[in-house]
């Protein structure tokens, strides 16, 4: 597992300061699309070796929320942006 | 015997210590003031100083957080005077009974917080006036370098005593 994160806000971390939520590639389903639907986003989830797109919370740091892309195989981390300002659109 | 505790610096047991190439001491409760928001260091700096508080230190604590620390106690009008002059969208949170400060000093004080936390302490990636929010051991510190030799470490208050006698352990 990749063992240090550069967070955009403290710099270059070691992986016991985060908390790993899980998928931020997931999309939020209509309250109307079915129970079929809404089962497959709370419980079904992929486990693809290789790149993952994960919420990580910076729990002993910042406790800024970000958006960490890593790679289960190389355990190369690609990015690590500051999620709420990504979703604003704004640089971390 | 007093039916209710009474205030005391939760440090007051500990006596500073003074070993070789390491200083030890809990520094006085005076005010911790925790402020988050859309605000600048400078502006807060500004705001401090009108405020007559020149000799607090401002210290960052992450994205838009900071802490504006100092030794002597703040009344509840002081405190008010601050907040109301802090601009829209910020906001503070008085820790001066939630967080403690303790200060480590002398030339293997760099050596001693190796043992406990991973932030490069080197003076080229952490020189004087830079912050941290991180750990130390299990323990969540804000670590400030504030000369140097000389670290300042904020924690919540119930982790003091725990945090002081593991900085003692390690002196040894």
């Amino acid at each position: 597992m990749a063992s240090l994160i550069t967070c955009p806000h403290c710099g270059q971390r070691p992986k016991e300061e985060f908390t790993i939520k899980g998928d931020a590639s997931l999309t939020r389903p209509a309250p109307d699309a079915g129970p079929d639907v809404w089962y497959d986003y709370v419980y079904l989830r992929s486990n693809p070796k290789g790149l993952h797109k994960e919420y990580w919370h910076h729990s002993s740091g910042c406790r800024r929320w970000l958006i960490v892309e890593r790679d289960t195989v190389t355990h190369k981390v690609h990015s690590v942006t500051d999620a709420a300002l990504t979703k604003l659109g704004g640089a971390a | 015997m007093p039916d209710f505790p009474t205030s005391r610096p939760v440090l007051a047991g500990k006596s500073a210590r003074h070993g070789k190439g390491i200083t030890l001491e809990a520094l006085p409760e005076g005010h911790v003031l925790q402020v988050m928001g859309a605000t600048t260091s400078a502006d807060l700096r500004a705001l401090l100083d009108s405020a007559g508080l020149t000799g607090s230190a401002l210290r960052p604590a992450g994205y838009r957080q900071w802490y504006a620390v100092g030794d002597t106690p703040l009344d509840a009008q002081a405190l008010q005077a601050i907040v109301t002059a802090l601009p829209p969208g910020t906001y503070l949170s008085d820790q001066s009974h939630g967080r403690v400060r303790i200060r480590l000093s002398g030339t293997r004080a760099t050596e001693l917080l190796s043992k406990g936390t991973a932030v490069d302490l080197h003076d080229s990636a952490f020189s004087v006036g830079h912050t941290a929010t991180t750990l130390f051991g299990h323990i969540s510190v804000h670590l400030s370098r504030t000369g140097e030799t000389e670290f300042e470490l904020t924690v919540l208050r119930s982790f003091a005593e725990a945090l002081y006698s593991e900085l003692e352990e390690l002196a040894a």
